[in-house]
């Protein structure tokens, strides 16, 4: 667009202004919990405080008393990371199988796959409670977070991984089979070194979806394997009291994967889009 | 071995999981549509627990079609966020795109600002908007409005113009907690979470139109207007499809911001409305729930006409 923009010298002032101004704006609420995570509670409610006050470090130094954080945050991690790994373990051979070996049913099976996404979770809400709490035994437990992850994330990854393979020369892979490769080797040996860099950002986007997740893990958890979100959702309503500390652990929740999200923002786009747009 | 087997192998894990993700919970909630269902009873225990003697037919559905006064409320609602948050979304985010798809100094920060509230928990998101920005005593919001209403009484003690401010009311600063302004605050945050999305595929889409389609366009003398009206418009008509496809799919099972916002003050979605009828009434919960997949049936089927095919290509 810019070799053919015939830009005035008003234009050529203005339009990044706006650019930078509206960037700023859609930045701002996240300026502004950080921004607040270093006011002592009683200074976030004053407005005489609302842009100049003493920062101060408390409102981190105490997550640990005030929210139990980390109990929360390693669930997190612990979680997001198997789910993520889980459903590459899954992905990965399906969507080999799918990108080298299609039948006929292939489109239709990606295309029910990509179906099960649009299934109102609420509507099973119930029989998964009762399917786990009663039935299983396993409600509240890291093993169904990570499973109930891995299962919505599954084919997104699927989708995401099938796209990338397809880039894979099909003529290197059959060469390896002519050569008596097995099968795991050629994977493993072969496409994933040749697709390493849409694996890893398959897994990247996944462990966000994952992290940021605020359904099943809020319903399907009460302490044990409570995550993040779960652990901001039962802290909704500070009425005012708290916001320092709530913006202090807020921060800490959704910081890394902000900065994770912005390695991988190429990624997003063709992993939202299941490969429609590259 | 034969050829075919291998393949199917290597994807029959991921088949059957999903197929037992979807099947197993949906068939539950459609057997328990059809019975009484409830988790306390003092007045009928026998109902309390799932049995085929509890059989009620079509009764759940009629109950929640024309029985619970929120049913139609909560799919109005469902349908007025998402198609508000579409609209913003898509507009917002042609324009931000245009915008930021020339070259200017600190286009990569820009993007890097731009994209981020993607990225921020929906939990989070509702909490920090709520509270921090919205509150109309605590919040941005409270104080925006006190802080011009100063300003107007001020400005009253001049001589001439004070006549002309007194004349001012004191801006009341709008609360979001109350019924109808608490999906006003769904439709904002979430339009400020999934604006960046619509920006990353419109500027990735934009990347890919044909430069020298345009420039033939300038030499045959057409204008910047119908330019974009027949060469940009026509290239984003696939992407915005996509957008709005996506986004139907995410926005119409929304809950974490709704449970945040509104829990206690009326307003619903359909899936806040099966949680409610969970806490008790399995029947018309699970009736609900029925309806959602319906509706969502409709939309994926109407969306995938749209756009399935041409996503395979």
């Amino acid at each position: 667009m810019a070799t053919v923009a015939q830009s005035s010298r008003f234009g050529k002032v203005f339009w990044p202004v706006l650019a930078w101004a509206i960037a700023i704006v859609f930045f701002f609420p996240i300026f502004w919990l950080i921004f607040t995570s270093f006011k002592t509670d009683a200074d976030a409610v004053k407005p005489e405080f609302l842009f100049f006050f003493k920062p101060t470090l408390d409102n981190y130094l105490n997550m640990t008393d005030n929210y139990d954080y980390w109990r929360f945050a390693i669930n997190s991690v612990i979680t997001s990371t198997f789910a993520t790994t889980l459903a590459l373990v899954v992905g990965v051979p399906a969507a080999y199988a799918m990108a080298f070996n299609p039948s006929r049913h292939t489109k239709d099976i990606l295309m029910w796959m990509l179906s099960t996404k649009m299934l109102p979770a609420a509507a099973v809400l119930y029989p998964m409670t009762f399917l786990t709490k009663n039935f299983l035994g396993i409600y509240d437990t890291h093993f169904l977070v990570i499973l109930v992850l891995c299962l919505i994330n599954l084919p997104i990854v699927i989708w995401m991984l099938f796209t990338y393979f397809k880039e894979v020369p099909k003529e290197i892979i059959e060469a390896g089979k002519m050569d008596g490769v097995s099968t795991w080797g050629e994977i493993k040996d072969i496409l994933i070194p040749l697709a390493w860099g849409g694996v890893a950002s398959t897994a990247l986007l996944t462990f966000i979806f994952c992290w940021n997740e605020a359904y099943w893990t809020v319903r399907l958890t009460t302490t044990e394997a409570a995550t993040l979100s779960k652990l901001i959702e039962g802290n909704r309503a500070p009425e005012g009291l708290f916001f320092g500390r709530l913006s202090a652990v807020s921060t800490a929740a959704v910081g890394p994967i902000i900065i994770l999200g912005w390695f991988c923002q190429k990624q997003l786009v063709r992993g939202l889009t299941f490969g429609a747009v590259k | 071995m034969s050829k075919r087997t291998l393949p199917r192998l290597l994807q029959s894990p991921a088949v059957i999981l999903l197929l037992l993700w979807m099947l197993v919970p949906l068939s539950m909630t459609l057997y328990f549509s059809f019975i009484r269902y409830v988790l306390n009873s003092a007045r009928r225990p026998e109902w309390t627990t799932p049995a085929l003697s509890n059989w009620r037919g079509f009764g759940n559905y009629e109950y929640v079609l024309f029985q619970s006064k929120d049913f139609w409320f909560a799919v109005q609602n469902s349908l007025f966020i998402v198609s508000s948050i579409l609209i913003l979304t898509v507009v917002l985010g042609l324009a931000l795109a245009m915008l930021v798809n020339r070259s200017f100094p600190g286009r990569g920060i820009v993007r890097v600002l731009l994209i981020s509230p993607f990225f921020v928990m929906p939990a989070v998101n509702a909490v920090l908007w709520i509270n921090m920005i919205l509150d109309p005593v605590l919040g941005l919001n409270g104080l925006a409005v006190e802080g011009i209403n100063d300003i107007i009484h001020s400005l009253k003690d001049f001589p001439v113009l004070g006549a002309f401010f007194s004349m001012w009311p004191d801006i009341v600063p709008i609360s979001f907690r109350a019924t109808q302004t608490s999906a006003y605050a769904v439709i904002i945050m979430v339009t400020w979470q999934w604006t960046p999305f619509a920006v990353l595929i419109f500027m990735t889409s934009l990347q890919s139109e044909d430069e020298s389609q345009k420039e033939a366009a300038i030499l045959d003398g057409a204008n910047a207007w119908s330019r974009f009206r027949n060469l940009t418009v026509p290239h984003l008509a696939r992407p915005i499809a996509i957008v709005v496809m996506i986004q139907s799919i995410f926005h119409l099972s929304l809950y974490a911001e709704i449970e945040i916002v509104s829990r206690g003050n009326g307003n619903k979605n359909l899936p806040y409305l099966i949680g409610e009828f969970t806490s008790n009434n399995i029947g018309a919960a699970s009736a609900a729930g029925i309806f959602a997949v319906i509706i969502a049936n409709i939309v994926a089927i109407f969306l995938l006409r749209m756009v399935g095919k041409s996503m395979m290509d």
